[in-house]
């Protein structure tokens, strides 16, 4: 009996520790997401000094940004930021199926936004140019604040193709997932960054 | 004939951002009421969602990222 019993109180004592953690787990979560947000500002706020103390806005030789086609790949991170959100949505009201499936369509299309935004950046380097470290202010804001925003959807993407392997595996259940609760406000955080670069680069 | 690829991203981004828009403010209609910090940082990030759907959406209009001042853009 002491055998059978030990599985069963381990396991409460572990669920007693989840339930006890969970908001300390969540506050120490959006701590995290509030440095990152203070990280893109900094950079965000730099940028935005240097262009407006110069002589002027675009600088000579800067190209043309593809307004269209950037357009097109932030609609495609916002719809995978409501794909991810019904994902946790789903998951609470126990749609397993519905939940793998959205999980699946938030990745794609987070890939799909990583591949466009390669696409972009060969299309500037190759044909127009456009360097990191040649091209000014504007060369070295751009690649700096977007390739950061890039690598945080690539760990994303990463962190999301985790979540499905382990949500197939049955490591979370409806009441124990905080690793997808974190998964999904990264993934919104990620999403409204591109809200304000998409902005700042290619709108005003 | 041929199509300019910028009408099809057009078209594509102002039917994506009419979709991602309602679904966005749909979803915040719905969880309006649940309470909690996860939940009104999730109402939070909804809400901003659903602007950015709209901006795209308007990119993909041509009323932003036109003016003058971002001549740069296309």
């Amino acid at each position: 009996m002491a055998v059978a019993a030990l599985p069963h109180d381990v396991h409460g004592e572990v669920d007693q520790l989840y339930v006890e953690t969970r908001e300390l787990r969540l506050q120490g979560f959006l701590l995290f997401l509030v440095s990152d947000c203070v990280l893109f500002s900094s950079f965000i706020f730099a940028y935005l000094y240097l262009r407006n103390s110069g002589q002027g806005w675009p600088p000579a030789g800067v190209p043309r940004l593809d307004v269209a086609f950037a357009a097109w790949n932030s609609v495609v991170l916002f719809g995978s930021g409501a794909t991810m959100h019904y994902a946790l949505e789903n998951w609470k009201h126990g749609k397993f199926m519905n939940y793998m499936w959205c999980l699946i369509a938030t990745i794609v299309l987070g890939a799909m936004f990583l591949g466009g935004q390669g696409y972009e950046y060969s299309l500037l380097i190759f044909r127009d140019h456009l360097s990191w470290w040649g091209s000014g202010i504007f060369g070295a804001s751009f690649f700096t604040l977007t390739g950061m925003h890039g690598f945080h959807v690539f760990v994303g993407v990463c962190y999301l193709t985790v979540l499905l392997l382990q949500s197939a595996a049955g490591v979370y259940t409806r009441s124990k997932h905080f690793g997808i609760t974190a998964g999904t406000l990264y993934w919104h955080f990620v999403d409204v960054i591109w809200v304000v670069l998409f902005s700042i680069f290619y709108l005003i | 004939m041929h199509i300019d690829p910028a009408v099809i991203e057009r078209i594509g981004a102002i039917a994506g951002g009419i979709v991602v828009g309602f679904v966005a403010i749909y979803a915040l209609v719905q969880d309006w009421k649940t309470p909690g910090v996860e939940n009104n940082v999730f109402k939070l990030m909804l809400l901003l969602l659903g602007v950015g759907a709209i901006v795209a959406l308007l990119a993909g209009v041509g009323v932003l990222g036109t003016f003058h001042g971002g001549a740069y853009s296309s």
